[in-house]
């Protein structure tokens, strides 16, 4: 099922490639809510990230028009597009903000690379440790429905219920179980 | 008015997509009133990114999908398996008994070897560019300017790469430009 899957995001990028409408539109349906996250997680307001994902998705479709996309590996060119509008975005602010040359502003010293944000690691080496010393401690039934719906192929928790043979509810039941265990497996290392 | 505060579960719904839509559209609402809810949904984003790489990173050979009655059903399948795999090998017997025993030898040895046609699709060659060349001098600028607008490749007329270009023509008589007196045009 895994292998059917793959082929059916294979099959859909395609098309999406080769401007199809309704395989973007199922691409978008897909991971839209993916990439607003990601956008959370960096810290935008929530009706800014909402703009930010359609915006992400216009450019990749504008791109494919154009016919500069040679493929189409999502989720991770949509969060890397978005983190790049994100980190411009943050610039534009901070721009507007400061009255003054563009000397004064802070990407001088600093300058913003949004290849190194887009493609930040969340986790350092030991706290990633910790997170799978923790996955490993729970059960395998349980660790089998995290893996499926938090591997980042946003498999949706209807088709992760209907591979483990388990209804939608208790699978969303299990992920907050297992986001408890390692939330407390994070925050005990950070604050170790 | 403000609606009530979000908790951490309720953030954790909205994370993982399991929010009726109009629950959905009121803690976004919420959020964008209240600062300390705004964060919290925030953190929420983060642990879930923080998750997925978690995740994504875990080894790969402890990721075993098994229906939850796969240890009750192992060894009936591999009765049945047994049993099928018995019945293959009596059926193959059976049948090489009735056939005669001489190796087959092939009606005419001058058979064509088998041929596989290939037909590559235009879509898959690799001949589509959307590279261009401005030679023109004097549109230059403006070729090059729409060139970029389109989402196209200018390539420079002075590059390595053979670009084609035209003389153009001055309406000038031959040797004008270099006539040290008045020409007559």
């Amino acid at each position: 099922m895994e292998a059917s899957r793959g082929t059916d995001e294979e099959s859909l990028s395609r098309k999406a490639l080769a401007g199809d409408r309704s395989a973007w539109d199922a691409l978008v349906a897909r991971h839209h809510r993916r990439v607003v996250v990601s956008l959370l997680a960096r810290g935008v307001r929530v009706d800014r990230a909402h703009e930010l994902a359609q915006e992400t998705w216009a450019r990749l479709i504008q791109q494919q028009q154009r016919g500069l996309l040679t493929e189409l590996r999502l989720p991770n060119l949509a969060l890397t597009q978005a983190a790049f509008l994100a980190a411009d975005d943050a610039r534009r602010v901070r721009r507007e903000s400061i009255s003054g040359a563009v000397e004064e502003l802070p990407e001088r010293q600093h300058p913003v690379d949004p290849a190194v944000s887009a493609e930040r690691r969340l986790l350092s080496e030991e706290q990633l440790s910790r997170a799978h010393a923790a996955l490993a401690q729970v059960s395998p039934s349980a660790r089998s429905v995290f893996l499926l719906a938090c591997d980042g192929q946003e498999l949706p928790h209807a088709e992760v219920a209907a591979k483990v043979g388990l209804s939608v509810q208790r699978v969303r039941q299990i992920l907050c179980e297992v986001r408890k265990k390692l939330r407390t497996a994070l925050e005990e290392e950070t604050h170790a | 008015m403000l609606k009530p505060h979000l908790t951490r579960d309720s953030a954790e719904q909205y994370i993982l997509g399991a929010l009726a839509p109009e629950k959905a559209a009121a803690l976004e609402a919420h959020t964008l009133e209240c600062e300390p809810c705004a964060v919290l949904l925030q953190e929420e984003a983060l642990l879930s990114e923080q998750l997925t790489e978690a995740a994504s990173t875990f080894p790969r050979e402890e990721r075993v999908v098994r229906p939850l009655a796969w240890h009750a059903r192992r060894a009936a399948t591999g009765a049945a398996i047994a049993a099928l795999a018995a019945a293959a090998s009596l059926t193959l017997v059976l049948l090489t008994g009735d056939k005669p025993t001489h190796p087959s030898v092939p009606d005419s040895l001058d058979a064509n070897p088998p041929t596989l046609a290939l037909e590559l699709d235009e879509g898959d060659s690799p001949t589509k560019s959307n590279v261009v060349a401005c030679p023109d001098l004097a549109t230059q600028d403006f070729c090059t300017r729409k060139a970029a607008e389109r989402g196209l490749l200018v390539m420079n007329p002075w590059g390595t790469a053979e670009v084609p270009r035209y003389e153009a023509r001055t309406g000038l008589p031959e040797g004008a430009l270099s006539a040290r007196q008045p020409v007559s045009l």
